[in-house]
């Protein structure tokens, strides 16, 4: 049977959205006068689907046909699913059709394994010429180096694309080594090291690359999650890591049962508010959590950081440096930015930030602003926690018998 | 004292000229005469080139750039009354530039969120604006939003669309930016009539609905959280949400 268009858009777009990012941002603004397509600092979102993540960029897989048996993914070569791909000629037309419609930001394009790694890179990078020198297309292109494909191939992507990537898939390589055995750690990395060393050889900025790790599938502590992640981010190898929460598609030993498990989206929450942490809030990993440690479920990062370090409380908000005002529970960098700029004009005092709109729900436990702090509720850790819970604030109440949303696992 | 004015930039440069040199005492700014006047003064200010050209004339040498940008911004989002903060944002402008910056002062933190507000309605716009392909080529997009975005909308596009034609037309301003090879300007439109759509139109919006659907993880539903991020006011052209 022959499938139309709509069909393999379906059934591609469907393969590929496991796959978290979407960002379409971190580009100069690179407009071409008479040329398609321009790039956005910010990135732009163009819808938002019905789990409420964003679409920015046209997310495909170039193909679902795959010769690897990753057990946690839906495109391995074991199962039993309607296989098909694109022609680079047709993806390149959809994705200049969509753009000019303004549905999507540009291109994020990935592929199952066809025949070998060199062979599917060739495919993609030639989707990738059509839209650049054929279509003189400028918009963004995200593309999925294939783990195991040539040099040559890997260092004209990072000339064709804006951001490139390649997945983590798992956080460790024992989990590797169980699950998708033919993947190893040095074969994931190596490719992202090779397109950071070549793209710093062209030029001082280095191509932006980002990476995914699936959360709930295997045993990892949050901490070891976390320290894997700031090393990426340390050694300016990656800008983005992807956290996603594991759901469970195939029937697999090693893995959470599917019909007994929903995806750990709070625990996803909790390292995204970590990750935030890390890349924008200057904490390092082991200040968040301490050796095989999780994240609280009940108390976001900050808060339970705040929590365990009641010493360096209260904060004056009318003299504190920025760097230890984003380390308040509740303000956060435009809060900050909103306190500097205003307390050069005046003593701040709790009824100030309120009109700055700055929430009290959670700072005022751990803050002096002139003569106000607040009294009903000394500084003691175990007090504070007493009072956050019974406000409310940010916790979900874990109802009783599904506990599996928090841990992916009964 | 109740001042009336016609809503334009040049109205409100005469008013606050009229304010500065006859020494005014203003309690409210209107566009509209109110229905009912009890025991107020009320006063009409006429358009006036002159006296809008002296105020822009000190109003350019007074405050930076950026500051005029901001004022232009103000003055795009019509449908909030914004008027009397704006003019006591001139007002301390004139008195002392380094205040500007004061967001103790509710006006002027009133100024800051309303431009804030404003900007981030351009943005989502640059997301949410959606093309449809008419007969000759031209791309024409409807939007109906609460403030005025059409110039930013047409910059943006003019940037990202290449040779293309196209045309951005807000319904509820009767206005519309359109650029083609010969032209690159905002007009109002008196009237328009529904235009025909390429033959490809129609499949390119089936294909893109396929794909919206298909991008979803069913395991993850959760319209509350798609809500807060498209609310429903903006979904009126955007052709995936329609049933």
């Amino acid at each position: 049977m022959k499938l139309t268009i709509e069909d393999k858009l379906s059934l591609l777009a469907s393969s590929a959205k496991y796959d978290v990012s979407c960002s379409s941002s971190g580009s100069e603004n690179n407009y071409k006068t008479g040329e398609l397509g321009c790039t956005h600092n910010s990135g732009i979102c163009h819808s938002f689907t019905s789990d409420g993540r964003c679409i920015s960029l046209l997310k495909v897989l170039l193909s679902n046909i795959c010769i690897y048996d990753c057990a946690y993914c839906i495109n391995r070569v074991s199962n039993d699913i309607p296989r098909t791909a694109f022609s680079p000629r047709e993806l390149a037309d959809l994705t200049i059709n969509f753009y000019k419609r303004n549905y999507i930001e540009g291109l994020f394009l990935s592929s199952g394994i066809i025949k070998n790694e060199d062979y599917t890179m060739q495919l993609l990078l030639q989707t990738l010429r059509i839209l650049r020198h054929e279509y003189r297309f400028n918009g963004y292109i995200h593309v999925k180096l294939i783990p195991g494909a040539s040099k040559e191939l890997i260092e004209e992507a990072t000339l064709l694309a804006h951001r490139v990537s390649s997945n983590i898939e798992l956080p460790s390589s024992k989990s590797l080594a169980l699950l998708a055995p033919d993947k190893t750690k040095e074969k994931l990395l190596s490719p992202l090291k090779y397109a950071r060393d070549i793209s710093l050889q062209q030029s001082t900025k280095p191509i932006s690359m980002s990476t995914q790790m699936i959360i709930g599938a295997t045993s990892e502590s949050d901490f070891e999650i976390l320290k894997l992640s700031s090393s990426l981010y340390q050694k300016a190898l990656l800008k983005r890591v992807y956290y996603s929460a594991y759901i469970a598609v195939n029937n697999h030993k090693h893995l959470p049962v599917p019909e007994l498990s929903k995806p750990p989206l709070l625990r996803e929450h909790r390292l995204y508010q970590a990750d935030w942490l890390l890349r924008f809030y200057g904490f390092s990993y082991d200040e968040i959590l301490s050796e095989n440690q999780n994240l609280d479920i009940q108390f976001d990062p900050k808060t339970f950081w705040a929590l365990s370090n009641m010493h360096l409380f209260p904060i004056d908000v009318n003299h504190a440096p920025k760097e230890i005002l984003v380390r308040i529970p509740g303000i956060g960098i435009r809060g900050a930015l909103k306190i500097l700029q205003a307390r050069r004009f005046k003593q701040l005092h709790f009824e100030d930030l309120l009109k700055l709109k700055i929430s009290l729900k959670k700072a005022r436990y751990f803050i002096v602003a002139g003569k106000d702090f607040y009294r009903t509720t000394s500084l003691y850790t175990e007090k504070i926690k007493l009072a956050l819970i019974h406000q409310g604030s940010n916790i979900i109440q874990p109802s009783l018998f599904d506990r599996s949303i928090y841990t992916g696992e009964l | 004292m109740i001042l009336l004015y016609d809503g334009s930039f040049e109205g409100f440069l005469s008013l606050v000229y009229e304010v500065y040199y006859e020494k005014l005492q203003v309690s409210s700014i209107v566009k509209q005469m109110p229905d009912t006047l009890l025991f107020e003064r009320f006063h009409e200010v006429f358009t006036d080139e002159a006296k809008a050209r002296k105020v822009l004339e000190g109003i350019e040498k007074h405050f930076s750039k950026e500051q005029q940008r901001t004022m232009c911004h103000i003055f795009l989002c019509d449908t909030r009354s914004h008027e009397m903060a704006l003019l006591e944002y001139i007002r301390i402008g004139f008195k002392n530039p380094q205040e500007l910056r004061n967001i103790t002062n509710a006006s002027l933190f009133y100024i800051q969120n309303l431009e804030k507000e404003l900007l981030s309605l351009v943005h989502k716009m640059y997301g949410f604006t959606r093309f449809e392909e008419l007969e000759d080529g031209t791309l024409y997009a409807k939007i109906e939003t609460k403030f005025n975005i059409v110039p930013f909308l047409g910059e943006h596009f003019c940037k990202r669309l290449g040779n293309i034609p196209f045309i951005i037309h807000d319904i509820k301003r009767s206005l519309a930016f359109v650029k083609n090879d010969d032209i690159r300007e905002i007009r109002s439109i008196a009237s328009f009539e529904t235009p025909n759509y390429s033959e490809e139109e129609s499949q390119f919006k089936a294909l893109w609905k396929s794909f919206f659907k298909a991008a979803a993880i069913e395991s993850r539903y959760n319209p509350k959280l798609q809500k807060s991020w498209v609310p429903l006011l903006y979904r009126t052209y955007m052709s995936e949400f329609e049933a």
